[in-house]
């Protein structure tokens, strides 16, 4: 790369014609049909005008300049691939490759205008040369600002990843209760592995000896089958169904969880229980 | 046509003179918290020392932890305290923190022992059991 700062002149025109070129393209491209014809066909010329003269500056211009035109060879390409040294010769393709297709585009729009057959070989090279600038803008948008680009878009995809976790929690309040309760688990035991239906299961309906005789296990009030109506094994209460499937309301207020683990575990099992143990819990129940 | 009035007048009668009817709780706060485990009692079944010693001791609540956020526990107590009964002269001086405890309440219930081992009974606490409507404060059914 030349150390010389390009002209600041020749920077303004080669932006300035860039400006004419995509907004006459892109002008030319919508107008496609025949209601506008006048609009696209002066957008057509104008297109065709600036490719002419950009060639022409191309050819003119000294070297150095950033208006000489790059020019495309098989053996620079060849030797760049071998050593990456210097301007990646994608840029003298990708530039000819828009200015040939565009400038055919707009020339063949020009002719068609007498020699009517043309108008489909205009409208195919238009779409060719549509993809054409694609590329080119592509591949600029990569090589000067890919890496902080490929970043941002990194951020803004965890940041949209993080806000759709956000909002499915928001979403089923019972994945944020079981959340809090991983959490902790976690924090207990580093070598935590995920809650498990079964074990909760068998918390379920395993016989504790600890916790008041009335209460002997979970199925004391709530019955064999979680998905029946339970009743309060000490005041003959009835208990709503504790499995989600007969009851969605279940395990979805984190304060309630905890009030109610808090008393029926001390009752059951005659102490607290674990994060692990409320999450497995919860686990069981939301596949009942 | 009369016969109907006189029938509401004879249904009506019970609210106002007698003791069958206690006013119903309709606090939700209240409604929620105490009637999860139990019939939420109306407040006018104990007085309000009582009631005071109850929300005192929610940790133990007759063998259970009843606890609940401090907040909760105020503004219960406040409806519990603002409907409770009269003390009962024979009760003065205990504190009777059970309405099964109370005297006027064995009194209405002296009956046999099967009654009470009816596993549809379960505990002389668990009103509706007998008393179909109990929750609006309707006691008169035996």
């Amino acid at each position: 790369m030349s150390a010389r700062k390009p002209p600041r002149l020749d920077l303004a025109i080669l932006r300035l014609w860039h400006a004419v070129m995509a907004g006459g393209f892109l002008v030319a491209y919508l107008t496609g049909d025949e209601d506008t014809y006048a609009m696209h066909v002066f957008s057509g010329y104008a297109v065709l005008a600036a490719a002419a003269i950009r060639l022409v500056l191309g050819l003119l211009a000294p070297g150095g300049s950033p208006l000489r035109l790059p020019r495309p060879s098989m053996a620079r390409t060849l030797e760049w691939m071998g050593n990456r040294r210097g301007r990646n010769p994608l840029y003298a393709w990708l530039g000819a490759a828009v200015l040939a297709s565009v400038g055919l585009a707009a020339a063949t729009g020009a002719v068609a205008d007498v020699v009517v057959w043309l108008e489909d070989p205009h409208e195919a090279l238009s779409e060719a040369s549509l993809m054409a600038v694609f590329v080119h803008v592509g591949f600029i948008l990569f090589v000067h600002g890919g890496k902080r680009l490929l970043a941002r878009l990194a951020t803004a995809s965890a940041v949209v990843v993080a806000l759709a976790a956000g909002q499915a929690q928001a979403a089923d309040p019972r994945a944020a209760v079981l959340d809090h309760f991983a959490t902790r688990a976690r924090a207990a035991d580093p070598a935590f592995a995920g809650f498990s239906a079964e074990r909760g299961e068998a918390l379920f309906r395993t016989k504790w000896a600890g916790g008041d005789e009335r209460t002997p296990s979970c199925t004391a009030c709530h019955t064999e089958n979680p998905r029946r109506q339970g009743r309060n094994a000490k005041t003959g209460r009835p208990i709503e169904p504790v499995a989600v499937s007969a009851n969605p309301k279940r395990f979805t207020d984190l304060d309630e969880v905890e009030k109610q683990f808090g008393r029926d575990c001390k009752s059951v099992l005659g102490r607290e229980c674990t994060a692990r143990e409320k999450g497995d819990y919860i686990t069981f129940m939301k596949g009942q | 046509m009369k016969r109907l009035v006189l029938t509401l007048l004879v249904a009506a009668t019970p609210a106002l003179a007698d003791d069958d009817r206690v006013p119903p709780v309709t606090d939700p706060l209240v409604l929620k918290e105490c009637g999860e485990c139990h019939m939420a009692f109306q407040p006018a079944f104990l007085p309000a020392h009582s009631w005071d010693r109850i929300m005192d001791t929610l940790s133990d609540h007759f063998g259970d932890d009843a606890s609940l956020p401090a907040d909760k526990v105020a503004a219960i107590r406040q409806v519990l305290v603002a409907g409770a009964g009269r003390e009962r002269k024979r009760d003065r001086g205990e504190f009777t923190l059970a309405i099964t405890r109370t005297r006027w309440f064995q009194h209405e219930h002296r009956f046999p022992e099967r009654v009470w081992k009816d596993p549809k009974v379960l505990t002389a606490s668990n009103c509706p059991a007998c008393h179909r409507d109990a929750e609006r404060g309707w006691y008169e059914e035996d």
